[in-house]
């Protein structure tokens, strides 16, 4: 029909149709946070790759014969085929072996960890649950390097690494542990492990805790043996919670840099990010190869895991009706085996605590007899003229601190509202329009922050800053945390989302509720803890978090943690140790407080 | 249309700011015959918040006497000499507090960084200590020992520290992290440091060192040295842990300022060069190095007069206070004394390998490859 064809009519039916698709919600915000993330991910990205073909000023004008600004392909020959001094073989090749094996092995352990744990906790009826639940997060909670420091000072001796002084376990048991358990490739890649351990404790716990028992009952009563129920159900159930912590985990230990470097020196065991940060100082666009190298290992898992989760494979656990879940019995191994796991917990989560403690009573290192103990470095005044060193009151005395400590929980405050707000639209926006296009942009664009190395990131977010005038200060302190955490409450967000089946919104939807109310009474209250624990992870994170506002803060005593690096540089530890500790224990009340307040805790975690 | 607007807008912003620079490059010059109290009239115009980052911690404590003494905003933070080049590339910073002259010369020779020398100290700082940069002051890294049990490593030449019996037992911070550490080997290789190296080796051992695959005598201290060592993360924990009861036998090279911090058990600690000049021996050829730690005006300053009269007061014994309340550091003013119980500068200077930025960035890149091959 000539009318209907007519461009003008076309354009009407066109204009309707955008119309029709903008009115509904989630088309709305998948647009809108395509548009934001394109711009404030790729950014990055593009700036990037164009640092890997650019010659910067120093050494690496003199090693290309080129001037500053100039391009090159020169980084690359030079970081991947350098036979000279084995150059690219010490740079790069073993570094990335390494790498490879600590992030395999530390994704497994926390999986094994993790998931048994959550295993025994949400479906047996283990004894001590609630005490496991809530201290299992400690580790994730601290930051990675107290662990390693832990570990270095309660197994070093002086058989090995250093060889000048004996850890709790030499001095005290007497038990001398072999090098390879206290440094290098082994205690590297079980730091990290338990340290994420949590990642897979939410994850899989969470899908867990929410899981119909129906299908498992079914085949208890076909007579189906235990352990085939195990491998045959319960296993593949959780098999997305699996690869999502695996992937969460192998991008967290590729990019940590603390870890390796406390238990990796002494042994001369060297990784990507160790390797990053050395060649970051004159050889920058090695450096960024590197990150780009770590990029891509991440996506490539990133891309296994949307296949897996963009399947059919993917398992909705909530729906409108009731389910329950059969708890199995252990019988005699309940109380041995909750003990087992207490003691270890204690061992991981509690006593690095009352170790920063200890050290911050110390006055002479290594003494740990009562006349050398003083509180002076938490509450002690005029400390100048007794110590010649130091602040001149404790930390709970001096204003800075206090600042310092109402600045970074500002900040994190700020970084959780806004990335978890995020998180939950996003979430909501790629679950209701799962398998097109732009949810599967959105989804993996909200994730690639998390990809990125934290110190190349805030390097890439001040040089932004430097073209856009009125971004500066809080403000970009602020956007940094919020897009660098947005991963951690858009995959809470999603995986909250797609638990929850369609049904459930249906009948407001047919009855005409707007779409906030929906949000607002039906689908928040329904999955209100692992929303809230999307807001609770970027705070935590951002509490504890050096390295990707190091370059940002106005002042290192604008934040704690820039602070604290501060006072170890100086090297007084006493002073150190303590704010590490008040760090720690402000993020304790924090998750406490929610907790009671709200039931969400991050324990209840991504996914449910 | 549009497109021609966009384009003049990016010229007019470009060369606004190239006329920043070059404004700053012009106070700079301009600046070095003014007075102290001129200084300080042009500072007091200028308004805002003095913006200023420095790889020592102190800079922190200097910045707030600077802000009380003259009631002005000062913002500091304390960040390693990559930060800071970092930092200074996309970020307003007014002066920096930085090391590693080597690559310091190739920020001045770009205009980044511009050298301002205060009238008021011109003849307290030594010339060499006055271009290309301005020397702040001096740091140490020392061979230092722990003095307990049979086998103190006592050495009087630094041969001793290849010696294959002391495999384990040398503790240093990896070259790769801190630059100012692989400065100090690149140095080895000069000519000059190579003819005392072989004097040494004779000394040692009574015959000519046999040289093999090495370049010159230098690389081959550089490969035996480093495969005795251990590699400690950071000065602070070298010191601490060289000093415990359980480390006999142990030799750390490490800044000497290290021995301030209360964590450090110092009574367990000797010196070699404090050993040396009490007993009157000579430690050959070198007790360890030094390093300068320079202070300069950013070309992008906003209180570029401010930076100024912060640079000066950094220079007075008022602004050197927060460094020279403890050994290890030294002030390139020749009025300010070392510190009670520390050895003058220039008793340093003749007997620690002193770093020559310009031999180091025309060598580093061959040595720098040769080092990183023997860290693993």
């Amino acid at each position: 029909m000539p009318s209907n064809a007519s461009p003008g009519n076309r354009l009407v039916r066109t204009g309707g149709r955008i119309r029709a698709w903008l009115s509904t919600p989630a088309n709305l915000i998948l647009l809108l946070f395509l548009i934001l993330l394109l711009v404030l991910t790729l950014y990055p990205l593009i700036t990037m790759l164009l640092e890997m073909f650019t010659v910067h000023i120093g050494r690496e004008e003199s090693l290309t014969g080129l001037n500053a600004g100039e391009m090159t392909l020169y980084h690359f020959q030079r970081l991947f085929a350098t036979a000279k001094n084995n150059y690219s073989r010490n740079q790069f090749w073993t570094p990335l072996l390494n790498t490879m094996a600590v992030s395999v092995t530390s994704s497994l352990i926390a999986i094994l960890f993790g998931g048994t744990v959550a295993f025994l906790v949400t479906r047996t009826d283990m004894k001590y649950k609630k005490f496991v639940s809530s201290v299992f997060v400690f580790p994730y909670i601290m930051p990675s390097w107290t662990l390693a420091l832990f570990w270095e000072t309660f197994f070093k001796n002086v058989n090995i690494g250093l060889k000048t002084s004996n850890g709790i376990m030499a001095s005290v048991f007497g038990v001398y542990a072999p090098e390879w358990f206290v440094y290098g490739f082994f205690p590297i890649a079980l730091v990290l492990g338990l340290h994420y351990a949590p990642f897979a404790y939410i994850l899989i716990g969470g899908i867990l805790r929410n899981m119909d028992a129906n299908l498992e009952e079914a085949a208890t009563i076909l007579k189906t043996r235990r352990f085939r129920i195990l491998f045959r159900i319960t296993l593949p159930i959780v098999r997305p919670a699996m690869l999502s912590t695996f992937l969460l985990v192998f991008a967290s230990s590729m990019s940590a840099y603390s870890v390796p470097v406390f238990l990796g020196s002494p042994v001369r065991y060297y990784v990507l990010s160790t390797k990053m940060k050395a060649l970051m100082d004159g050889t920058k666009g090695q450096a960024y190869i590197m990150v780009g190298v770590m990029i891509l290992f991440g996506a490539a898992i990133l891309l296994l895991n949307q296949k897996v989760t963009g399947s059919r494979k993917q398992f909705t656990t909530v729906t409108g009706k009731s389910g329950q879940i059969s708890r199995i019995r252990l019988g005699r191994a309940n109380r041995p085996l909750a003990l087992i796991l207490v003691i270890l917990l204690i061992l991981v989560a509690v006593v690095p605590l009352f170790t920063f403690a200890l050290e911050s009573v110390i006055v002479k290192a290594g003494d740990y007899s009562l006349s050398n103990m003083t509180l002076d470095f938490w509450i002690g005044q005029n400390l100048q003229e007794r110590l010649d060193q130091g602040d001149s009151t404790g930390i709970l005395l001096n204003p800075k601190v206090w600042s310092a400590l109402g600045f970074s929980l500002g900040l994190a405050a700020v970084c959780a509202l806004v990335a978890g707000t995020s998180g939950i639209l996003v979430g909501y926006g790629v679950a209701r329009r799962r398998g097109t296009r732009m949810s599967n942009w959105v989804n993996a664009l909200s994730f690639f922050p998390y990809l990125m190395p934290s110190l190349a990131f805030g390097a890439i977010y001040l040089s932004m800053s430097s073209r856009i005038p009125w971004l500066g200060g809080f403000l970009l302190l602020a956007l940094t945390g919020s897009v660098k955490y947005l991963p951690f409450a858009s995959r809470s967000g999603v995986n909250a989302m797609l638990q929850l089946s369609g049904e459930i919104e249906e009948a407001a939807v047919i009855t005409g509720v707007p779409w906030y109310k929906r949000m607002a009474r039906i689908i928040f209250p329904i999955q209100r803890s692992t929303f809230l624990s999307g807001y609770l992870l970027p705070l935590v994170s951002c509490m504890r978090e050096l390295s990707l506002f190091v370059l940002i803060v106005p002042t290192s005593n604008t934040i704690l943690t820039t602070m604290l690096m501060q006072y170890s540089e100086k090297g007084w530890a006493q002073f150190g140790n303590a704010i590490n500790l008040l760090i720690i224990l402000v993020v304790l009340i924090i998750n406490f407080t929610v907790n009671k307040l709200t039931g969400a805790s991050i324990d209840k975690g991504v996914g449910g | 249309m549009r497109k021609l607007f966009s384009c003049l807008l990016v010229l007019c912003l470009l060369s606004v700011s190239c006329l920043a620079l070059a404004e700053v490059k012009d106070d700079v010059e301009a600046a070095a015959a003014l007075t102290h109290d001129e200084l300080v009239e042009k500072a007091m115009a200028e308004s805002g918040t003095l913006v200023v980052a420095g790889n020592t911690s102190r800079i922190a404590n200097a910045a707030e006497d600077f802000a009380a003494l003259y009631n002005i905003t000062v913002e500091s933070t304390n960040l390693k000499d990559q930060e800071i080049y970092e930092k200074l590339q996309s970020d307003v910073i007014d002066m920096v507090m930085i090391q590693d002259g080597a690559n310091l010369l190739a920020y001045i020779n770009k205009g980044v960084l511009l050298n301002y020398v205060p009238a008021s100290v011109k003849d307290l700082v030594k010339e060499n200590d006055q271009t290309p940069a301005l020397v702040h002051q001096y740091i140490n890294k020392l061979f230092i020992y722990n003095n307990l049990g049979d086998s103190v490593p006592a050495i009087r030449n630094v041969w001793e520290l290849t010696d294959p019996a002391m495999k384990g037992r040398v503790i240093f911070k990896n070259p790769e992290s801190e630059k100012v550490n692989m400065n100090f080997l690149v140095m080895l290789t000069s000519p000059q440091w190579c003819e005392k190296l072989e004097a040494a080796y004779e000394a040692w051992k009574g015959e000519k060192a046999d040289l093999g695959d090495y370049e010159n005598i230098g690389y081959k201290w550089i490969a035996e040295f480093l495969e005795n060592v251990t590699f400690g993360k950071s000065d602070t924990t070298i010191a601490e842990e060289v000093s415990q009861e359980t480390a006999g036998g142990t030799l750390g090279l490490f800044v000497l300022s290290k021995l301030r911090s209360s964590s450090v058990l110092t009574d367990n600690l000797t010196v070699a060069q404090y050993d040396a000049s009490e007993k009157g021996y000579v430690l050959e050829p070198f007790a360890g190095f030094m390093y300068p730690m320079y202070s300069m005006v950013s070309a992008n300053a906003r209180r570029p007069y401010t930076a100024m009269l912060f640079i000066e007061y950094l220079m007075t014994q008022e602004g050197f206070a927060p460094w020279g309340k403890s050994i290890g550091a030294y002030a390139s003013n020749t009025s300010i004394p070392e510190k009670e119980g520390d050895l003058p500068l220039s008793v340093w200077k003749d007997t620690l390998v002193m770093e020559d930025p310009v031999y180091i960035s025309e060598n580093r890149n061959d040595v720098e490859d040769f080092v990183q091959d023997h860290l693993n």
